[in-house]
């Protein structure tokens, strides 16, 4: 009962002590059956958890002090030699200490051979490379904090991270090393009067549908741990959600490559993203142009028996002429650099502790990162995190 | 005298040889006999990027008194880093880990009851198939 309650309210955002209580009985209510279950039918619970510390300096709108982080829980329930799902349930807080939960993933999938799963449902938009491998999964992430254009909807990321739809997904032997794809369409998501995107989980505003791929090969031998990996994403983002016919109306198109290796020692990410964004209404009117805009960033880290430093550069120059940004309210330029230093407790635990600096470009639309008008600040900022897997 | 040299050199070389034959113990792959898989395909098999042979979905499943071997010699792996390995496969493509058996007979018999089933033991039994 307590479950469909919470289960119920996917997205709201609930406040205080009684909600968080809620949410952690849910919890355990959820665990104890799938634990009961796992000893007959061998379906695990498994997920992440993490807690954490930040101190900034006065400019940054960030939190200080201690925070909990998110709690994730997730299930890969199989159903005979094909069918398989994969369930995953987020409890986490966000940066006005309201408590939220959300049904993150829930795929329902039909294994055809190794190069075919065609799954239906929520999922993670399997563009680039972080935001399939990572996700959630703080433990399995060297860094604490994912790049900022990268993050998830409600909290400062300008991609639709998530996706209500269908996806194909595969792997093919070849040449020694095995190339991957991932195929997928569904429902465009919204910018809402927040300057969020929200991903329409319940339906299509607009029937309009997004569209993307995923591709890559994964090398074997010599240089075996490297990838290389294009991916695109086409649709028309909507806002503000709720009006319609929509008053703005943007096609999104982004394409991606990314640079990955991760050996024993080394891991090395780079990403870039490229964004070539047409107007197709402003204010409800027939509007034109396209705009041109990038991100990217570069990690890199080397582990020495279970101590990694790091240090990460991830950069923006997002057109503010483009509405899909200026709409957003995180859609202004930034650069930022990270140097930290992870310690694997075991290989279940971590600990990690991060500093940050980061740099908003000045622009019309976004104010400063404290709400000002006018925009351009920099702000440092320090982070610990103590993260787990079970 | 001479013999007795020659009695301590052998103990001597005795002593440091076998903790070297007692790490490499013999691992072999194992699969129901209606599955029929090669050791080209043992590693793939045991991090989740074969999941079929012919029509037969693969269950491997682990063996806790060989798995440090095992990953030594097939998947040159250590212990965390396969674990870690699974989780980013279990979380991204909602695939479930091997299950771990207790030793080779527990291998053995889950490997023989269960079409697609894969394993690894010390020696190999009859009535199973061998990866070669």
């Amino acid at each position: 009962m307590v479950n469909a309650k919470i289960f119920s309210k996917n997205h709201d955002k609930q406040r205080g002590l009684p909600t968080i209580l809620s949410g952690l009985i849910a919890g355990i209510l959820l665990f104890i059956p799938v634990m009961a279950q796992a000893e007959d039918t061998g379906t695990p619970l498994h997920g992440f958890a993490d807690v954490g510390f930040s101190a900034q300096t006065s400019e940054s709108p960030e939190n200080k002090g201690f925070n909990i982080g998110s709690v994730d829980f997730y299930l890969t329930p199989q159903f005979g030699d094909n069918v398989k799902s994969l369930i995953e349930l987020i409890f986490e807080t966000l940066d006005d200490g309201t408590l939220s939960t959300d049904l993150e993933r829930l795929q329902i999938g039909y294994t055809f051979s190794d190069a075919a799963t065609v799954w239906a449902g929520r999922f993670h938009t399997p563009f680039g490379y972080w935001n399939t491998a990572f996700h959630h999964g703080s433990q399995l992430q060297t860094s604490i904090l994912r790049p900022r254009f990268l993050d998830f909807e409600d909290k400062g990321g300008i991609l639709p991270d998530h996706m209500v739809g269908m996806l194909a997904s595969g792997r093919i032997k070849a040449g020694g090393g095995r190339f991957t794809y991932d195929a997928f369409a569904g429902n465009g998501p919204e910018v809402d009067p927040g300057g969020v995107l929200t991903i329409n989980t319940a339906g299509d505003n607009d029937h309009q549908a997004m569209v993307g791929f995923n591709m890559g090969y994964d090398f074997a031998g010599m240089a075996d741990g490297l990838r290389l990996a294009i991916s695109a994403l086409q649709g028309d983002v909507d806002g503000p959600a709720g009006t319609t016919p929509p008053m703005n109306t943007t096609e999104l198109n982004m394409a991606n490559i990314s640079i990955i290796y991760i050996t024993n020692e080394w891991e090395v990410m780079g990403e870039y993203y490229s964004f070539s964004n047409k107007a197709i209404l402003t204010g409800g009117s027939p509007a034109s142009g396209t705009y041109n805009s990038w991100a990217d960033y570069l990690q890199i880290g080397r582990n020495f028996n279970g101590i990694t430093p790091y240090l990460r550069a991830e950069k923006t120059q997002l057109d503010q002429a483009d509405q899909y940004f200026s709409n957003q309210a995180n859609g202004q330029s930034y650069n930022r650099q990270v140097l930290g230093i992870r310690y694997d407790v075991n290989q279940k635990a971590c600990l990690k502790f991060e500093l940050l600096n980061s740099k908003f470009e000045a622009d019309a639309t976004h104010g400063d990162p404290l709400g000002n008008p006018g925009g351009g600040s920099s702000y440092r900022s320090f982070r610990a995190q103590y993260a787990i897997r079970f | 005298m001479k013999s007795t040299f020659f009695r301590y050199i052998a103990t001597v070389l005795l002593a440091l040889l076998l903790p070297q034959l007692a790490h490499a113990a013999d691992v072999v792959v194992i699969s129901h006999p209606g599955t029929s898989i090669t050791a080209g395909d043992v590693s793939d098999i045991f991090l989740g990027e074969k999941q079929f042979a012919g029509g037969t979905k693969l269950v491997p499943v682990d063996n806790a008194s060989l798995q440090d071997s095992f990953l030594s010699k097939y998947l040159d792996m250590a212990k965390s880093k396969y674990s870690s390995a699974w989780t980013k496969k279990s979380f991204r493509d909602g695939l479930t880990p091997p299950a771990m058996k207790s030793g080779d007979a527990e291998v053995i018999d889950f490997v023989k009851r269960n079409p697609g089933a894969v394993g690894y033991v010390s020696s190999a039994p009859s009535g199973v198939n061998v990866a070669r």
